[in-house]
């Protein structure tokens, strides 16, 4: 699956510049015989928010679930090619794949609260790989609702279930879990699609602070969306990346013309 | 046409009457306290089920301590572990005729296994054979009930980077955990009336007992037994064990149900 | 490395130990599963093996039964086990399918869900609750009510006369077959219910829609629709009755023999292995036995198996 590559090949390849986070090299994606991703290739730019946008059945979201290979739950479905966290290859079969998703956290279209308490939520993944004493935890747990705006709206009620709260505060409680792991990726599919205007705003709001710390990758259908919160935009249609760059040279001036058609309404 | 269903319906639903009528009448005039706090009796003379019921219980739950840990274990392997994998296709036609196999033979099966080569009748053989009843109705409730676990939550909890047992057990058991203790309440109405898998495991035991390497008493073996002697003491304590047994198969299905509802309520 | 990072790498590495170690336990409960029904066949095989061995394949068509000259024969259990369970499945179908067809199409809405459940719950109610009520109450009704009418009615009727001719016993193949048909009934209408639900509503609406009656709808859209499902909820009617043990053990009669008359007594595979088995002496009578639960076995898995293939072609899942 990996093709190994010495260490002074990597280097020659990796651009200029120093903050890449996540690099993707020829990277192709087969569910089963059909091959969902053609040869791509891009670089992530670390403490950033990129979006990919294109319209569905692109391959957006596909690409996205490859960075913490929770593809892998599935049968008949495989990657080919290179991922690189830091220049590590996460392909790789020695990869621990917890710990990837321990590092590369996600967020998904639909909000999913465990079900148990609040505070459970997001104690849960804070236990996994960190052995604190429960003071500690309960400050972890303030900390991450805290950062997702949710402290205020749920400080008096950490024991009621997850499953109690609206869709907006569920999604933000996911979004601390996420946070809480203290991940240096957070993956974000379609985060606000199943959200209300308001709590759309709450959460684009959050991405902007969050990006002060942490790499985003966010995967959206709505153009207006990816313009207001990335700083990279990446174009995707059937399976191959058409145009990436800043996400303001993309919507004003895009290079390809189905970018354009695409931007301008034209399809999708 | 019509009419005929209707009259299908009836009939149906009065023969069903008849019985619990029949069982009602017959079984009430013999539940008198002393069921409860006697042992069965000596033909021709008065005494009550509780070595009976004592044995039943003693062998109901360790069926279920038996039971239902393989039945959820082999549940889980086929709705995530083995979810795509072609031994739980098997596993489950399997499981499936398992679930309708006649008693009698799990009966049989005990006997050879376990009753020949001890050498005895024995509590151990009888709670064997209700164990292997139980387990076909766990795997079956556990794995339909992880099943409407919604993937995304698996994922979600995945996403943070828990492995995949972790998730089994915090996330997907949680969410199922109602409808798997359904199960279990379905699994032991089921073993709680059953006679034939205990005629040659358990026997029966006219006295008190529950030392497990002997044989035991049981409700349904000694219904067996009193209702077909000829004596009108042992008949009537059938009668009043049947209606014990039926009390407690309704109510645990009835809780067993209730569960359910209030799942899909909520 | 720093310290926490040490710790994580402990941590990740005892995950993946445990996750294996609970894959490997899953998977051996899974197998577990397989085992039992293979453990089954083996161990009724190799405690028949005397018996079919000694007896060779005449054991299928020897009447005989004969404890004290140790000389067996299957054929008297083989035959009231097909009776008994035709007579059930024959009365118990039609009557079936007939309230599965009230409470989807006919019954007040009000009245669906109580009628519904209640006809689960009776499903669930063990056999020997039929059994002792078939002894006390149903068979002594038959024995001096129905079989002296019957026999009187038939008396003279060529063929008719030796399938009911007397002395009325009150136990015997009919009563049993009887009892078995009131025991299946609950369980075939629940999962003929259940199949019938899987149709969909708008194939029923638009046969509404162009003028159809409900048996209209029933006979042409309905029943159709689900033929293969509820051939597979009457064949788990059938295993259920065919395996059957302690509904028919008390009104049988326990006789090895095949009379004409369906009210005289005989016997089921399942009665005589309840009867006899802790009273067998010998090993060839026990072996006979086993022998017995071995064709028992092997009728029923094959019933099931089949069963389970039409149900499974419905996408529907029968619950037992």
């Amino acid at each position: 699956m990996t093709q190994m590559m010495s260490p002074a090949s990597i280097a020659a390849s990796r651009p200029a510049t120093e903050d890449v986070k996540l690099e993707v090299r020829k990277l192709d994606f087969f569910y089963d015989r059909t091959r969902a991703l053609k040869d791509i290739s891009l670089s992530l730019p670390a403490k950033s928010v990129t979006a990919f946008i294109g319209p569905s059945g692109c391959g957006k979201s596909t690409l996205l679930r490859v960075f913490n290979r929770i593809y892998e739950l599935y049968p008949k479905q495989r990657a080919k090619g290179e991922v690189l966290l830091d220049g590590r290859d996460i392909l790789d079969r020695s990869q621990d794949l917890n710990l990837l998703r321990a590092q590369i956290g996600m967020v998904f279209q639909k909000p999913t609260p465990f079900p148990m308490s609040i505070y459970e939520n997001i104690a849960f993944g804070i236990r996994l790989y960190e052995k604190l004493p429960r003071s500690e935890i309960d400050g972890r747990v303030e900390q991450a609702l805290r950062r997702s705006a949710l402290w205020a709206e749920v400080k008096d009620k950490l024991n009621a279930s997850g499953l109690s709260l609206s869709g907006g505060q569920q999604q933000r409680l996911c979004i601390a879990r996420t946070v809480a792991v203290k991940p240096e990726v957070i993956l974000l599919d379609e985060p606000a699609s199943a959200l209300d205007p308001l709590s759309t705003a709450k959460i684009e709001e959050l991405i902007d602070e969050l990006k002060a710390d942490y790499t985003i990758v966010i995967v959206t259908h709505n153009m207006q969306q990816a313009a207001r919160v990335s700083s990279r935009t990446a174009f995707m249609y059937l399976g191959e990346l058409i145009e990436f760059g800043d996400t303001e040279q993309i919507f004003t001036s895009p290079q390809d013309k189905r970018t354009q058609d695409y931007i301008t309404g034209r399809f999708g | 046409m019509m009419g005929l269903c209707v009259a299908a319906a009836l009939i149906g639903l009065a023969w069903l009457a008849l019985i619990l009528g029949a069982l009602l009448w017959n079984g009430l005039s013999g539940l008198v306290p002393a069921v409860f706090t006697h042992m069965t009796p000596p033909p021709g003379e008065a005494g009550g089920l509780l070595n009976a019921i004592a044995g039943s219980v003693v062998m109901t739950v360790i069926a279920v301590i038996v039971g239902t840990p393989i039945g959820i274990l082999a549940g889980t392997y086929m709705a995530e572990y083995g979810r795509f994998s072609r031994l739980t296709i098997v596993v489950r036609f399997i499981n499936d005729i398992l679930l309708s196999a006649p008693s009698i033979i799990v009966g049989l099966f005990v006997y050879v296994l376990m009753v020949k080569p001890m050498g005895h009748f024995s509590a151990v053989a009888g709670s064997v054979a209700l164990a292997i009843l139980v387990i076909p109705v766990v795997v079956r409730t556990t794995e339909d009930m992880l099943n409407l676990v919604p993937n995304a939550l698996r994922e979600a909890g995945t996403a943070i980077g828990a492995p995949r047992w972790v998730v089994i057990r915090s996330v997907a058991y949680r969410a199922a955990l109602s409808s798997i203790i359904t199960g279990v309440l379905l699994a032991v109405a089921r073993i709680s009336g059953e006679t034939a898998p205990l005629l040659f495991t358990a026997l029966n035991n006219q006295f008190w007992s529950v030392d497990l390497n002997a044989p035991i008493a049981s409700l349904p073996v000694t219904i067996f037994q009193f209702a077909l002697s000829p004596y009108a003491e042992w008949q009537q304590l059938a009668w009043t064990g049947a209606l014990i047994i039926t009390f407690a198969v309704l109510l645990l299905s009835i809780v067993a149900r209730a569960l359910t509802v209030r799942r899909e309520d909520r | 490395m720093t310290a926490p990072a040490v710790a994580r790498d402990a941590r990740v590495r005892r995950f993946a130990l445990t996750d294996s170690l609970f894959h490997a336990l899953t998977r051996a409960a899974a197998i577990l599963v397989l085992l039992l029904l293979g453990g089954v066949a083996v161990s009724l095989f190799l405690g028949a093996w005397p018996a079919l061995s000694h007896f060779g394949p005449a054991f299928l068509v020897t009447e005989s039964w004969n404890p004290v000259r140790e000389k067996f024969g299957a054929l008297a259990p083989i035959y009231g086990t097909l009776v008994t369970s035709a007579i059930a499945i024959l009365i118990a179908v039609p009557i079936g399918i007939g309230i599965a067809i009230f409470l989807t199409e006919l019954c007040p809405r009000p009245l669906r869900r109580p009628i519904g459940m209640a006809v689960e719950l009776l499903a669930g109610i063990p056999s020997i609750i039929y059994g002792i009520w078939g002894l006390f109450v149903f068979a002594p009704f038959m024995q001096t009510v129905v079989q002296p009418f019957v026999i009187g009615l038939f008396h003279d009727v060529p063929g008719l006369s030796a399938l009911f001719a007397g002395p009325p016993y009150g136990i015997g193949i009919l009563t049993s077959g009887l009892i078995l048909a009131i025991m299946v009934l609950p369980f075939i209408s629940s999962i003929t219910r259940d199949v019938f639900d899987t149709v969909p509503a708008m194939l029923k609406e638009s046969a509404y829609g162009i003028g159809c009656t409900t048996w209209e709808v029933t006979r042409r859209v309905v029943i159709p629709y689900t033929r293969v499902g509820i051939m597979g909820g009457v064949m788990l009617g059938l295993g259920r009755a065919l395996g059957e043990t302690m509904a028919v053990t008390f009104v049988i009669g326990n006789a090895h023999r095949i009379h004409a008359s369906l009210f005289a007594p005989g016997t089921t595979i399942s009665a005589s292995i309840a009867n006899e088995f802790t009273e067998a002496v010998g090993d060839l009578y026990t072996s006979s036995l086993v022998a017995l639960g071995l064709i028992l076995f092997v009728i029923t898995f094959l019933i099931l198996a089949a069963a389970r293939l039409m149900l499974l072609r419905t996408g529907h899942k029968a619950g037992a």
